[in-house]
């Protein structure tokens, strides 16, 4: 049974644009291009705003330079929208998908051309575009009034490999779309992502890595497109095995027992006297020394 | 007397007109002013950070809640302690979900006695479910503030010196029945490094303001359930490490979660420790983390192995706490008036519509009021920051 109609879905999908790994990508194989995964992200869009009059979606480019949001664009802004019949098609297609369509074609066509990629910086921005795509997230929910109810989602679909640098930041983005309790669903193309799989794990959302990239489409409509009341209800690849044990920070090594610094909170898998990070001198509890009895000397007569 | 620190009361101090902070504008309405006072209340929430100080990250907190005659007092609705319980419980949660690796203890007092509600632990579900059940509680008799510490320090004192070492009173009566000399207990409360803080729910209570200040900790008393809230809000984010406190190397295990399912070869179901000791909630579960120097099995992190004694968490739970050690820095409020540039704030991509707009320091973009707040309270970190951290 569906929700009270009150109730609003917002679908962010975050795409990994990041041109070198699909200019690689279009050199292997020609199974799947930058064109052909955004169509299928046009197919899961359409879809998502048929489910329901009041859904709402949103599309941002994640690429190396920066995030760049291909739907909604800025409406408000009155000078710059040149009126909707640009965009009205004409087969009697609801105005809606077609506006949604040709915005995201015509974002996308600016955000490729117009970037460009500097030499040392090839990895995706994906923490930052999640931050912003949390922050967008947080003024739709509070453009609402205090009755409605509004469930949001966000969908990543990963090109490239992880970048360790974001950890942190990463990790901050995680807790707080747990606390305003927003799922982060995510779809692996290529190699599997750590960072992902934590985000998916701690939020309640669900991770696959796509075993034939070419059928994307049929992937996203199958696993992503229902929300999360309606997934209790559907058989879903199962949950991944996250790995959370540690790295440590002198050697980056996957540990199961460290000790860990209690000033900042360091994790080191060998004991040493001083932290590296916080450079701190830990107090080491020696033994409890037996004082030898002094024996009194019987003075002779 | 002699050593109480100048401080004017409210009635000494001269009369606020609290009329001339509503001004009306030309066509005598009040709109202006009501939005700057929502304005200045929204902005209150963002503090600014201490900066460059040793927090103490791994804590130990006591919550005492008064339970006595005059916990039946209505001026809290529905009674001051339904309302209080139901503060606490919201604390319980944010005080988990700022710090992962502490634990927390409630003990209530009434009839001049003082017991145990949970021990400490480090788990919220416990609190919370005995909270829930405290409801129905009888208030009844006087509370004992000497009692109530006793019990605090029976526990606090075994604990290691690394840890901060606090006591949270809600006291709502103004009397307290004390078996000894309080004083002597708070000269064992300062030796012991243990910090008290109080909030009051009725009025200043001498012997509340001399504990306090004794032992380092913060004194308050409520205006009403709004103020309280915040009141309990400003404990849950650590405190400054005293300088006495140790420093050292705490030995931790981090267990991989196992999913087995029932059609693994291996998989045998099994009790989860954590429940040996209730009767209720124990059920058999093929998965869950198991302990790496003893293989106990445990449903939930973080916890202390019963077995072993290695204290076991998770990566993320530690990463949790990494946005105190380093936080962000406050934005540069300016009028709107100033930007000439695009009106979009750079994160929602929405209209600046307020009247001041945010600019961050170090990547000088700028963002709308909700923003601010969200960024601050919630997401600890810059979103444009971070595009051009992983650039450079």
């Amino acid at each position: 049974m569906m929700a009270s109609e009150e109730e609003i879905n917002l679908l962010v999908i975050v795409v990994d644009v990041n041109p070198v790994w699909w200019g690689q990508q279009a050199q292997r194989e020609t199974e799947l291009s930058l064109s052909k995964c955004l169509d299928a992200v046009m197919v899961l869009g359409n879809s998502h705003l048929a489910m329901g009059r009041t859904n709402k979606l949103a599309v941002i480019a994640s690429h190396c330079e920066d995030s760049h949001f291909l739907y909604p664009g800025k409406s408000w802004r009155a000078g710059d929208s040149g009126g909707d019949d640009a965009y009205s098609s004409g087969d009697g297609k609801y105005e809606l998908l077609s506006v949604v369509n040709n915005l995201i074609a015509e974002e996308i066509r600016k955000v490729m051309s117009k970037t460009e990629v500097r030499g040392n910086s090839t990895d995706t921005l994906l923490a930052g575009t999640l931050a912003k795509a949390l922050c967008y997230v947080n003024r739709v929910s509070k453009e609402f009034e205090a009755g409605q109810e509004i469930k949001s989602r966000i969908l990543v679909i990963k090109a490239a490999e992880d970048c360790p640098r974001q950890y942190m930041n990463f990790m901050n983005v995680i807790f707080a779309a747990q606390k305003q309790n927003i799922l982060i669903d995510a779809c692996v193309l290529d190699s599997d992502s750590g960072l992902l799989q934590q985000a998916c794990d701690i939020t309640g959302g669900l991770y696959l890595k796509i075993p034939q990239k070419v059928a994307l489409a049929q992937y996203l409509l199958w696993v992503f497109l229902p929300d999360s009341d309606q997934r209790s209800q559907l058989v879903l690849p199962p949950p991944a095995h996250v790995d959370y044990r540690a790295a440590c920070f002198c050697h980056r090594n996957l540990i199961e027992i460290g000790y860990v610094c209690s000033v900042c909170l360091s994790i080191f898998c060998n004991f040493s006297p001083i932290c590296t990070t916080c450079e701190t001198a830990f107090k080491i509890q020696l033994p409890h020394m037996v004082k030898p009895k002094k024996k009194k000397l019987k003075q002779p007569s | 007397m002699d050593e109480e620190p100048e401080r004017a009361k409210r009635w000494e101090g001269g009369y606020e007109r609290t009329w001339e902070v509503l001004k009306e504008d030309e066509s005598g309405s009040l709109k202006a002013t009501v939005e700057e006072i929502l304005f200045q209340s929204k902005r209150k929430r963002v503090i600014e950070s201490h900066g460059q100080v040793r927090l103490g990250m791994m804590r130990h907190l006591h919550v005492v809640v008064d339970c006595s005659r005059s916990m039946e007092d209505q001026d809290l609705k529905p009674n001051r302690l339904t309302s209080s319980l139901k503060l606490i419980e919201t604390f319980v949660e944010e005080y988990f979900d700022q710090n992962p690796i502490s634990q927390l203890g409630i003990i209530t007092t009434k009839n001049k006695r003082a017991e145990k509600l949970t021990d400490l632990a480090g788990n919220a579900k416990k609190h919370i479910v005995a909270l829930k059940k405290a409801v129905g509680t009888v208030c009844v008799g006087e509370p004992s503030l000497y009692n109530s510490l006793n019990l605090a320090i029976q526990t606090l004192k075994h604990m290691p010196g690394h840890t901060s070492r606090e006591i949270l009173i809600i006291l709502s009566s103004l009397t307290t029945c004390d078996p000894a000399n309080i004083s002597e207990l708070i000269k064992t409360l300062k030796s012991l490094k243990v910090r008290v803080s109080i909030i009051g729910l009725s009025a200043e209570v001498r012997v509340c303001t001399v504990l306090t200040r004794e032992t380092g900790g913060s004194y308050h008393v409520i205006l009403d359930e709004s103020h309280f809230k915040e009141l309990l809000m400003l404990h849950v984010k650590p405190p400054p490490a005293s300088s006495s406190s140790e420093c050292s190397l705490i030995r931790m295990g981090f267990p991989q979660h196992t999913i087995a399912s029932l059609t693994d070869q291996d998989a045998k179901p099994s009790f989860s420790m954590s429940h040996l000791d209730s009767s209720s909630g124990a059920v058999l579960s093929l998965g869950g983390y198991f302990c790496p120097q003893c293989h106990a099995k445990y449903t939930e992190l973080p916890v202390e192995c019963k077995v072993c004694g290695l204290t076991l968490v998770s990566a993320p739970h530690l990463a949790r706490s990494f946005h105190h050690l380093f936080p962000l820095q406050g934005f540069t409020e300016s009028p709107a008036q100033e930007l000439h540039a695009d009106r979009c704030c750079q994160a929602c991509q929405g209209e600046l519509k307020d009247t001041s707009i945010f600019t961050c320091p170090s990547c000088r973009c700028v963002f709308c009021l909700e923003c601010d707040l969200f960024i601050h309270d919630s997401l600890h970190c810059c979103p444009c920051c971070i595009h051009n951290q992983t650039n450079s």
